[in-house]
């Protein structure tokens, strides 16, 4: 039952970004336009990152932890965090309040994260005859990702679109942004972004 | 206020989410460390498929796609939807033999034959393992190639990968769970079109002429010796019936006595008054086919001019004893001219030499020796084999284990030198006289090496003539040897008998995928649902509040109420 389990991998997958969405207020006031336009800053931003890092990344030779390069990565993912903003306080949303607005936008990003890295491999990988556990380690780390990117355009939210913050809490949102901005570099193995380098 | 609150709220919500990823996220890193096999590809072997006279043999199927399974006895478990996975030393012949006979379904097997070094299947039987091993591949290709198999047979070489999957099987089928779609296991995949017949089976037989010294004088052609072997096989997996002693030893045994005998005549001063005939004929196990084809194109004189001809079978691996077959009684004076000149040289060796005479009878259609197509056409012939009885039809035609292994280099060396210098006695009239012309140490001593190499050759070349084209490598090489040590290379192609018809795909493929089963999906969709539908009601509860849930599922109720 093969297509069948491509079908569970998939529910897994997307289903958690479509039960947010209909869950949640967002439904009812109507904010897909929102979200349809956070996913396709994702893509730009993405694209924008694929550029950056096929120009200035170099293929380590040895492997040796080169404090450059991971610098290097770390100054790119943060193109991330301003494809956020722009997301976040660019684009005319309509009269939606703050706290559906970041948490359209998140859910936007999340899902266009999800199909444009997770989708390509399922349709491949899951369809055949021989069971791996590995699409779902994807799905359940799609779930994840969905919370991580709530959690960021939250952040994002707070830092530029409320105006009146409580005084102690401002460095902390800083420094949690700047963690968050960097977890991916952790999270996600660096062989990764050096695969779609090498791809270009 | 209300903002507070919200602020609140939002920031629970985020407290949360957080945990949830961290500790999604050790989970996805601990659970990353255990992952499912992959897929594993193994090269198999299908069982032959023929038809003699329109009567259907073999396995009758190639297509393969089954559950594994390691036994005939796993409880409740469906053979015909099972390809059952077996090492051949643990077979159980008998058991085997009735299940193939009784037609009970099956939905496959898949034999493993002992792990290959090198290009041998059986070692030299340094055990009695060994020889118990020879005795079961015998048993077993006589079982296979003479019963109707309804169901695909593919033999495979133990290694590791086939091994692990094996040790699982049995370990699956040991808890008492047979191998089904809803259970879950290993799945044996072979796609390959289906088998067509092979259209036209061609057999090629190479032949090589060496002229003898014709004196001024001689007017009448001068008598031809002819030194014939069949060079093809058959067996159960035709791409593995390499036949090194069944017939790849007289193959050899000829290439080399027709070299010695190319140096010999070269020089016109040591060249004999007899022709000599060499050839290389196909279409063995199917009575000689090829030799008849063969003879019935001579002209008559050619015929007429043969003295006789010695025709080589399985030579390679005797010690002590080797026999003459013959169809014309012992007491035939041809016949015991032959037999005495190879006494004489077998003395000076120290081996005997039996005479077996088995007479031929025109109404039946087999021909058990090759020297009786010769008979059958009145010439003269004898065969010289280390077979004592006459092998039945298929029997003794090169097999599984008939390889490199199986051969003694010395015996082939031994029978080169009695045919050899039986050979050269009566053509340079030395009967009786105690002379050695293809000594050790001279420059027509028989060349173990080049011996060695041909047995080496012969025995990584499948020659299953229906499956032989008229390009392949083996009969090119075979033809260009020939051609080297002889004057005149003829080459003849022929169809097979129409009695005997082939199917072909003889080589797959198999794809072993672990698989899970029907219910594990279905769970997982059930818990994917439940897991879904949490999710739901944990989003409202939190962003909408506990009433709004509840109100999604007493909106029918509250109508009734109104209207009423």
């Amino acid at each position: 039952m093969t297509v069948f389990h491509f079908f569970n991998c998939a529910i897994l997958t997307f289903g958690p970004h479509a039960v947010y969405y209909s869950a949640t207020p967002l439904s009812e006031y109507d904010t897909i336009g929102t979200s349809a336009k956070a996913a396709a800053v994702y893509l730009g931003t993405a694209l924008v990152k694929l550029v950056c890092l096929a120009t200035f990344l170099k293929e380590s030779e040895n492997g040796n932890f080169d404090p450059y390069q991971e610098l290097l990565k770390v100054l790119i993912n943060f193109i991330d965090v301003a494809g956020l903003y722009f997301a976040l306080t660019q684009l005319t949303h309509r009269n939606i309040s703050q706290n559906h607005k970041f948490q359209a936008v998140g859910l936007g990003w999340a899902f266009a994260d999800s199909v444009l890295h997770r989708l390509a491999p399922l349709w491949v990988g899951a369809r055949g005859l021989e069971f791996t556990w590995e699409y779902v380690f994807q799905g359940l780390e799609a779930n994840a990702n969905l919370v991580l990117n709530l959690s960021l355009a939250a952040l994002g939210s707070l830092m530029w679109l409320r105006k009146n913050k409580p005084r102690i809490l401002i460095p902390i949102i800083y420094a949690c942004a700047g963690v968050l901005a960097t977890m991916p570099s952790i999270t996600r193995s660096d062989g990764k972004y050096l695969f779609i380098t090498t791809m270009w | 206020m209300a903002g507070r609150r919200r602020g609140r709220i939002g920031g629970g919500v985020e407290v949360l989410d957080s945990i949830y990823s961290v500790v999604a996220l050790v989970f996805i890193l601990v659970a990353c460390v255990e992952l499912g096999d992959a897929a594993t590809a193994v090269d198999v072997y299908r069982l032959i498929q023929y038809d003699i006279a329109g009567v259907p043999y073999g396995s009758r199927l190639a297509g393969l796609n089954h559950h594994a399974g390691a036994s005939f006895f796993a409880p409740g478990a469906d053979l015909s939807r099972t390809v059952v996975m077996m090492p051949v030393r643990e077979l159980n012949l008998t058991f085997l033999r009735e299940y193939i006979i009784s037609n009970q379904p099956l939905g496959g097997l898949l034999l493993l034959l002992p792990e290959k070094v090198g290009n041998r299947i059986v070692g030299k039987i340094k055990s009695k393992d060994d020889g118990l091993m020879r005795n079961i591949l015998v048993e077993l290709e006589q079982l296979l190639i003479h019963a109707n198999i309804p169901y695909p047979v593919y033999f495979a070489f133990e290694d590791d990968k086939i091994n692990a999957v094996l040790a699982d099987v049995r370990r699956n089928d040991a808890t008492g769970q047979p191998p089904m779609a809803t259970t879950g296991g290993y799945k044996l995949l072979v796609s390959i079109p289906e088998p067509k017949r092979v259209s036209s089976p061609t057999i090629t037989n190479i032949q090589g002429w060496l002229p003898g010294l014709k004196g001024d004088g001689d007017t009448n052609q001068l008598p031809t010796i002819a030194v014939v072997a069949s060079y093809d096989t058959f067996g159960a997996a035709p791409a593995l019936s390499v036949g090194s002693d069944s017939n790849g030893s007289g193959v050899v045994a000829l290439l080399e006595i027709a070299r010695l005998f190319s140096r010999l005549y070269s020089n016109p001063k040591t060249r004999g008054r007899y022709n000599l005939l060499f050839g290389l004929t196909s279409g063995g196990p199917y009575n000689y086919d090829g030799t008849l084809k063969w003879l019935r194109s001579f002209d008559q004189r050619l015929r007429e001019s043969i003295e006789y001809a010695i025709c080589l079978n399985s030579i390679g691996s005797w010690k002590n004893e080797l026999w003459i077959h013959v169809s014309k009684p012992p007491e035939n004076a041809y016949i015991k001219q032959v037999h005495e000149s190879l006494s004489d040289v077998a003395n000076e060796l120290g081996v005997t030499i039996g005479i077996k005479h088995k007479k031929i009878n025109i109404s039946n259609p087999r021909v058990a020796w090759e020297h009786e197509q010769f008979s059958r056409l009145r010439i003269t012939a004898v065969t010289l084999s280390e077979l004592s009885a006459a092998p039945e039809l298929l029997e003794s035609t090169g097999g599984l284990h008939d390889t490199r292994d199986s051969l003694d280099e010395a015996a082939v060396y031994r029978t080169i030198r009695l045919v050899a210098e039986s050979l050269a006695k009566h053509i340079y009239g030395h009967q009786g006289r105690n002379i050695q012309i293809f000594a050790d140490n001279s420059s027509l001593a028989i060349n173990p090496f080049y011996i060695s190499a041909w047995l080496d050759l012969l025995s990584r070349a499948p020659r299953v003539a229906p499956f032989l084209s008229k390009t392949d490598p083996i009969i090119s090489s075979l033809k260009k040897e020939l051609s080297d040590h002889t004057v005149e290379l003829h080459v003849q192609h022929e169809t097979i008998d129409g009695m005997f018809s082939f199917y072909d795909s003889t080589r797959a493929t198999l794809n072993v995928y672990q698989v899970a089963s029907v219910a594990f999906d279905l769970l997982l969709l059930l818990a994917l649902g439940a897991y879904l539908i949490l999710l739901f009601s944990f989003l409202v509860l939190t962003t909408r509040g506990l009433d709004d849930l509840i109100n999604l599922f007493r909106r029918p109720p509250s109508r009734k109420v109104k209207a009423a």
